[in-house]
């Protein structure tokens, strides 16, 4: 009875070295230790690691308390083997390869080797163990991965996002890819599109067109017409030649909408446009477009044009015509009315006494007959039954309690009504229906005219009475222009009343921040004899006090504190975002010492 | 006289050592110079409506400068493969390099405009300020690190180092054959303690906590022969670990630097592209 061991080793060349040597016996002890059977130098085996004994047709296998083996592939703390079919015995890095051995076989061969995996630790580069290689993925194989995902994430997501808004209509209430692409929040004012990007870059790589501005601001007004525009541009320089160049090449056409309202500025106020920007055509307009009417501006307080208000020149039958008037002394209007402003704020004459009578206050002044428009910014029409019937009235009878009042505005009515009442009467009518016949509101006819209508009482008629009234001396000739009617006719005829409604149509006027002021600092009234003095002031007055951009004046003003780029009815652009802005107040800005 | 006399040695270019940062006194840090001054100057004296940023014609030039500069730099990695002398050395190139990448650091800046937001635009600064701090670490470590990489071997090659840990793990393995099987298990984790087998962090830090040799050495204290080579095996690896936390500290940044270079490069694509889509 003996085990044949057959131990193969491999030398530093790699070549097999086999020993054989038998055991006798029917026991084989394995261990580190010398005195066993099987001596394997393995720190990973006990001193005394394992015994295999023969009984019968098996090998048992059994192992130091505490220890383990692994038997063909098992881990065990003992075990068998059939002789017939052999096994694998392993202990630590060494295998022990039990092979078949028939029953009556008096040897029972074993083959012992190392098994010598993890261990070619030296056959490894050292340089690369000691390089970071190793222990991080390759540099290449990161720049390929966070290059895919920059592109991922940044290019592929947002050119997915455009695209799928072009097949459905979304709510952009929530964030889309594309945003990060964003230059910048959008202004306030546009912010409602923050999520919506296509709403303004409709086309991929075509810059924002006008058309898309105009999608939302359909009523917004252009300047000009554009080939007038194009021709009053300044001559380019070289550089602005060469800019012009390069915004072609890139596809961006000058004259856009965003060319001033820039996006992606974040909620940034948009500036007043500078002065500089209307100066580079209007400066010298006439140069480029000698066929304007627009004199050339660059500069309030330097080279602006006289205010020249749109007044009524002259009359085309019922039809006022309007025309540009140089405005200062001297002006003249055509309103048809006939009124003295310094009758009427004379401290001293008729009027104020009749003021004084009727507790209207010491004399008249503006505020009497001419009453702001709620908004402030303009005055309200001068109405005659409101403004000047208290003082002007139009009763020529009393009947019973019932004061009978010709129709104002109305001369057919008035003549009508007169041929009415005396007609049916004996008594004559009042031989005038004179200014210095005036009531008291409320009054019937004073008393001198109630005698002189008695007085009158023989007087021939009705035709008397319409000839009176339309006559000098009369009612309606008083204020307005009566137009005689042919030999043997009444058709008495009023010459019509106009007044502009502005007067100043393509500038920005506003009462209120004028306020600290005087009318009379501006409105020459208290000189004024005739109702056809048109009281608009000149530059000269409003450069007491406004000068250009720079300037020494006490109000700087740009041109767009007057003027806006997009022609519109009210205040201008700047004055609009002022207000909202809470920058303006609509009360006077800054009290300018009086008079200036 | 003068034929006769001995001719002075011309020290050319390799006599005396110059380094990349100062290849031909500077003369790339003064062109980084000039270009970042010219940004400043532009940037404080150029009229623009509103602010700024990268979409005025400024803003512009300053972009394109960039990109192409970008673009440029990355070609050190191919360029970096052929080593040539004279004027377009490798040395110049690579002074141009780290120089006016650190000019970029102002020129992109500028570019900005000083906006930054969560959006691909401010990405690709960020990747780039990422590019160009890896990088100056690089040059720091590259102008301090390398005498002590040399001192950190002793007077040994690298494969002699892990010759010399495979040597000492043999004459352990010897010398622990008569210990008990407990006293052996910790000999085998002291074998088993491999400092090539640490990741990153511990090379970067060069600490081995709880190191195998060490424990063994303290239980193991009746066992002198073993212990006496578990000392020298401490020593062997506290030598390795040093040298390869000198070798991580030169080597990590340049796995910041070209993947963020390229992810920079990805970056610039988006941002480019994206002004183009939504010009």
């Amino acid at each position: 009875m003996a085990f044949l061991l057959r131990t193969v080793t491999a030398s530093a060349e790699g070549r097999e070295i086999v020993r054989t040597r038998r055991v006798e016996g029917d026991r084989l002890t394995i261990g580190r230790g010398p005195e066993c059977d099987v001596h394997l130098t393995d720190l990973a085996v006990a001193l005394r690691h394992a015994e295999v004994a023969r009984s019968g047709d098996r090998l048992a296998v059994s192992v130091e308390a505490g220890l383990t083996v692994a038997l063909d592939g098992r881990q065990v703390s003992s075990g068998s083997l059939a002789l017939a079919t052999g096994g694998d015995l392993r202990i630590g890095a060494h295998l022990l390869r039990f092979l078949p051995t028939p029953p009556d076989s008096g040897e029972i061969a074993v083959g012992i080797e190392r098994v010598t995996e993890g261990e070619a630790k030296l056959g490894r580069r050292a340089d690369r163990l000691f390089s970071l290689a190793p222990v991080l993925p390759g540099k290449r194989a990161m720049a390929w991965l966070l290059a895919l995902l920059v592109v991922a994430l940044c290019i592929a997501w947002p050119v997915k996002t455009f695209y799928d808004r072009q097949h459905r209509a979304e709510r952009f209430a929530r964030f889309q890819a594309d945003e990060i692409w964003s230059a910048g929040h959008l202004s306030a004012a546009h912010a409602a599109l923050q999520h919506n990007c296509s709403a303004c870059h409709v086309k991929p790589f075509e810059s924002v067109r006008d058309a898309a501005c105009a999608a939302c601001h359909r009523d917004i007004h252009g300047h000009a017409d554009p080939f007038r525009l194009a021709r009053a541009q300044p001559d380019l320089t070289a550089w602005g030649r060469f800019q012009l160049r390069v915004k072609q090449a890139f596809n961006l056409p000058p004259g856009r909408c965003i060319d001033c309202h820039t996006e992606h500025q974040g909620p940034q106020k948009m500036a007043p446009t500078p002065q500089r920007f209307c100066a580079d055509c209007h400066g010298s307009l006439h140069a480029k477009l000698p066929d304007t009417r627009i004199g050339d501006a660059g500069d309030f307080g330097r080279l602006h044009p006289d205010l020249r208000p749109a007044a009524i020149v002259g009359w085309n039958g019922e039809r006022a015509v309007l025309g540009r008037l140089a405005a200062g002394p001297g002006a003249r209007e055509d309103n048809g009315l006939k009124f003295p402003h310094a009758l009427h704020l004379s401290a001293t004459g008729g009027a104020a006494q009749m003021a004084r009578r009727l507790g209207i206050g010491r004399s008249l002044d503006c505020a009497s007959c001419h009453r702001p428009e709620p908004e402030g910014a303009r005055y309200q029409l001068v109405v005659m039954e409101r403004d000047c019937a208290s003082c002007h009235s139009l009763a020529f009878a009393r009947s019973g309690g019932t004061v009978r009042t010709l129709r104002h505005g109305d001369p057919a009515q008035v003549i009508a009504d007169l041929r009415d009442y005396y007609g049916f009467r004996t008594a004559s009518p009042p031989s005038s229906l004179a200014p210095a016949a005036r009531r008291l509101p409320g009054e019937a006819p004073a008393v001198s005219t109630r005698i002189r209508f008695e007085a009158g009482a023989h007087a021939p008629g009705p035709e008397a009475a319409i000839r009176a009234v339309f006559s000098r001396g009369g009612a309606c000739y008083d204020c307005h222009q009566v137009e005689a009617p042919p030999a043997g006719s009444l058709a008495y005829r009023i010459h019509p009343v106009a007044f502009p409604e502005r007067y100043v149509r393509h500038g920005w006027f506003d009462h209120r921040p004028h306020a600290a002021q005087s009318c009379g600092s501006c409105h020459q009234a208290a000189r004024s004899n005739a109702a056809s003095d048109l009281l608009i002031p000149g530059i000269v007055t409003c450069r007491g006090c406004h000068g250009g951009e720079r300037t020494s004046k006490p109000v700087a003003s740009p041109c767009a504190m007057c003027h806006s780029y997009h022609a519109r009815p009210g205040a201008p652009a700047m004055v609009v975002r002022q207000r909202l802005r809470g920058e303006r107040r609509a009360e006077p800005a800054a009290v300018v010492g009086e008079g200036q | 006289m003068s034929a006769r006399s001995i001719p002075r040695t011309t020290l050319g270019e390799g006599a005396s050592h110059e380094g990349f940062l100062r290849h031909k006194s500077f003369r790339w840090a003064k062109v980084a110079i000039l270009l970042c001054a010219g940004a400043i100057a532009g940037y404080a004296l150029i009229d623009v409506p509103g602010r700024h940023y990268g979409g005025t014609p400024f803003g512009y030039v300053l972009g394109t400068v960039s990109v192409l500069l970008i673009l440029w730099l990355t070609m050190l990695g191919v360029r970096k493969r052929a080593m040539t002398r004279g004027r377009w050395s490798l040395k110049g190139w690579t002074s141009a390099h780290v120089w006016l990448g650190l000019s970029l650091v102002v020129l992109a800046t500028l570019h900005t405009g000083f906006r930054f937001a969560p959006d691909v635009h401010t990405l690709a600064w960020a990747l780039m300020l990422l590019v160009i701090l890896s990088g100056v670490y690089g040059i720091a470590v590259y102008a301090a690190l390398p005498p002590a990489l040399g001192d950190s071997r002793g007077e040994l090659t690298r494969p002699q180092m892990v010759d010399a840990l495979a040597k000492l793990d043999a004459q352990l393995e010897a010398a622990a054959q008569p210990l008990s099987h407990g006293q052996a298990a910790l000999v085998r984790r002291a074998l088993a303690e491999d400092p090539f087998a640490a990741g990153l962090v511990r090379r970067l830090s060069g600490s081995a906590p709880r190191s195998p040799t060490r424990r063994a050495i303290d239980r193991l204290q009746g066992e002198t022969a073993v212990v006496a080579v578990l000392e020298r095996k401490a020593a062997a690896l506290a030598q390795v670990r040093r040298h390869l936390r000198i070798r991580a500290l030169l080597e990590v940044w340049l796995y910041v630097h070209v993947p963020l270079t390229f992810a920079l490069l990805a970056a610039l694509a988006a941002h480019i592209l994206s002004v183009f889509f939504y010009w």
